[in-house]
């Protein structure tokens, strides 16, 4: 009966509980709405620069980590053959793909600059990556030609490039002597990440590999099937790979990517703390109203033998029924809102340029993540409990005679 | 002999201050099982601060109060809660019932503070409601009840308890006459046919009629007795 007095309580000043009620519905609903924006935003960036460009683990010799110098190759063919089987083998992998990647200048009529040369299997790059699809203008060594060179958008522009410009690169060959070879852009790319398409450009690994004399794999593209506990699987991964090779991870590949999830777990927690400190404050006045209002009846109940366990149990129960009810108004619309943008995306186009930037589409599409529905509610409790306590000992602190006569 | 249910000695109640006041002074006082007594005197005489000190509420500066052989002044906070709860019925002047509650439910609740099992407590509730005349009110709640049927529904609660005696402090001061009669001829009927002892504090002359018992009180002093 305790649990129904508290219940009907609540009822008593139906506008006053319904506000409160509302407050942490709203509260909840918005805090899901950013989670589900964040996470939309974040995941489709990771998304993004790993199914682009650096996949989700890479491996490369440990020469090639200290210095990523020409000469610091994965091995032979036959080495890097074996290698990708073996990686291939396991169960969480999806492909992989070889690269050889120099340090470089490129130089046009205009301008030089440094760039990263990724020599390319074409036919690696279109299974594992969707940079190939990624192109604005041109093609991906589609068609026939000698020494093509597929360029980023934001570079070419930089450096006064369009289609079958030619350039010159110029690298190191596997004896520390300096090459030059000229291109001719075949095709444009432009990713999401403008970072990277400013610095890397692709060319065919034949063609390099008229300049090197030999073939040269510095690195082995690993996409998982998906990106999911890829902390996980790299440790996994690390373990078949033989000595002198060494894996990274796409956080540690590209730091900031890794950097900007973990920055927003701890956020999207500091946000909702602050939106149920808001409801806290929020609950706490209600709680201490009703108190006031009831004095001459906790009064009496005191009197006729209602003990203080009991009496901060009702008070207890009130604050978190008031939780209870609000709580999962807000998960549901919350969900319900993030499923109906999850199909019609958050259109951001005035923004587009600066989140471009970002390595974001302008349409964003949020996510459901139903790991925060439970630290939700686990919040909404314990904001509940914390609430209850000053009303509770207010209520405790009261003389059952004065309370009586309403003093 | 009927037994002494409370047995005061010496109590005193003084309020500290810039001027003390005494509201009881030095009260020596026997109530029986079955009485019907009401305490009576004027406004700030200090009865219902002796009736605050019986019922447990509040603490006596000195002097003993012994209810049923329990010196109730050496009883904790949380022991007093509970000895109240088991002992003493309470009928206060604005009924003081819990809104959101059934008759019914205001009746059992003390029950459920004593752990008693929900049957008996419904027919507990039901027996002591139609004993106070208010069959088919069971459901109303106190906003749906007269001021009469309200103090009605607070004496079969203060009666639920099976206490020892009741209390009650000026209990007709919110009622009109016929309200009162009828509550009167109640408290009557109960304090006759089931030996409940009950302990008025008033100055409305029907209650003070009806007493089989009157102590006057006066600056916190017993006037007389009869």
């Amino acid at each position: 009966m305790i649990f129904k007095v508290a219940w009907r309580n609540i009822w008593r000043s139906k506008v006053r509980s319904f506000i409160v009620i509302g407050s942490i519905a709203v509260g909840i609903w918005a805090g899901l709405l950013i989670i589900g924006f964040s996470f939309g935003m974040n995941n489709e960036r990771t998304a993004s620069a790993i199914g682009t460009t650096i996949g989700h683990a890479q491996i490369h010799s440990t020469a090639f980590d200290i210095e990523p110098l020409s000469g610091a190759v994965l091995g032979d063919d036959v080495a890097v053959d074996e290698l990708r089987e073996e990686v291939e083998h396991l169960p969480f992998v999806a492909g992989t793909a070889q690269r050889t990647v120099l340090q470089g200048m490129i130089n046009s009529a205009k301008s030089a600059r440094a760039v990263r040369i990724m020599g390319v299997w074409p036919e690696d790059e279109r299974a594992q990556t969707t940079l190939p699809v990624s192109l604005v203008e041109g093609d991906f060594f589609e068609s026939e030609g000698r020494n093509r060179l597929v360029i980023g958008e934001k570079l070419a522009n930089r450096l006064g490039l369009k289609l079958r410009s030619k350039v010159v690169l110029t690298f190191q060959d596997t004896e520390g002597t300096l090459s030059r070879a000229s291109f001719r852009v075949s095709g444009i790319y432009k990713t999401l990440n403008a970072t990277w398409d400013e610095f890397h450009l692709y060319v065919h690994h034949e063609d390099l590999e008229k300049t090197l004399s030999a073939p040269l794999v510095h690195e082995v593209l690993v996409r998982f099937t998906e990106t999911v506990d890829t902390d996980e699987k790299t440790v996994e991964l690390a373990a078949v790979l033989p000595n002198g090779m060494s894996l990274k991870s796409w956080k540690q590949v590209n730091p900031e990517l890794g950097f900007a999830d973990d920055m927003m777990a701890i956020m999207l927690v500091l946000v909702l703390g602050i939106i149920m400190m808001a409801l806290l404050f929020g609950i706490i006045n209600n709680m201490l109203m009703a108190i006031l209002e009831r004095r001459r009846e906790l009064g009496m109940l005191m009197a006729v033998g209602l003990n203080k366990r009991k009496l901060f149990l009702m008070i207890l129960l009130e604050t978190l029924i008031l939780g209870f009810v609000g709580g999962p108004i807000g998960i549901v619309l919350g969900d319900l809102s993030t499923r109906i943008m999850m199909r019609i995306g958050v259109d951001l186009t005035s923004k587009k340029e600066g989140l471009a930037e970002l390595g974001v589409q302008s349409i964003i599409y949020p996510e459901i993540v139903p790991e925060y529905y439970i630290i939700i509610a686990i919040m909404v409790v314990t904001t509940a409990l914390i609430a209850s306590i000053l009303p509770a000992v207010r209520a405790l602190k009261l003389n059952p005679v004065e309370a009586i006569r309403g003093q | 002999m009927s037994k002494p249910v409370i047995e005061i000695k010496n109590l005193e109640k003084v309020y500290e201050g810039a001027v003390p006041v005494h509201a009881v002074n030095g009260i020596n006082l026997t109530i029986t099982e079955g009485e019907f007594t009401a305490l009576k005197g004027p406004s700030g005489c200090g009865k219902t601060t002796l009736l605050n000190l019986l019922g447990g509420l509040d603490q006596p500066t000195s002097g003993t109060i012994e209810i049923g052989g329990v010196d109730i002044t050496t009883l904790s906070e949380n022991q007093l809660i509970d000895f109240r709860l088991r002992n003493i019925g309470f009928v206060f002047q604005a009924y003081n019932l819990i809104p959101v509650l059934s008759a019914q439910e205001n009746v059992s609740f003390i029950m459920l503070l004593q752990d008693r099992p929900k049957e008996e407590r419904e027919a507990r509730a039901q027996q002591l409601l139609e004993a106070v005349g208010l069959k088919g009110k069971e459901g109303q709640r106190p906003g749906q009840l007269s001021g009469g049927q309200q103090q009605r529904v607070a004496v079969a609660r203060a009666l639920a308890s099976k206490p020892q005696f009741v209390l009650a402090d000026e209990p007709t001061a919110n009622l009109d006459s016929t309200s009162t009669a009828n509550l009167l001829d109640i408290m009557e009927k109960l304090n006759k046919e089931e030996g409940m002892t009950f302990v008025f504090a008033t100055h409305d002359d029907r209650v003070i009629k009806k007493a089989r018992r009157i102590i006057s009180i006066e600056d916190g002093k017993v006037l007389s007795d009869e």
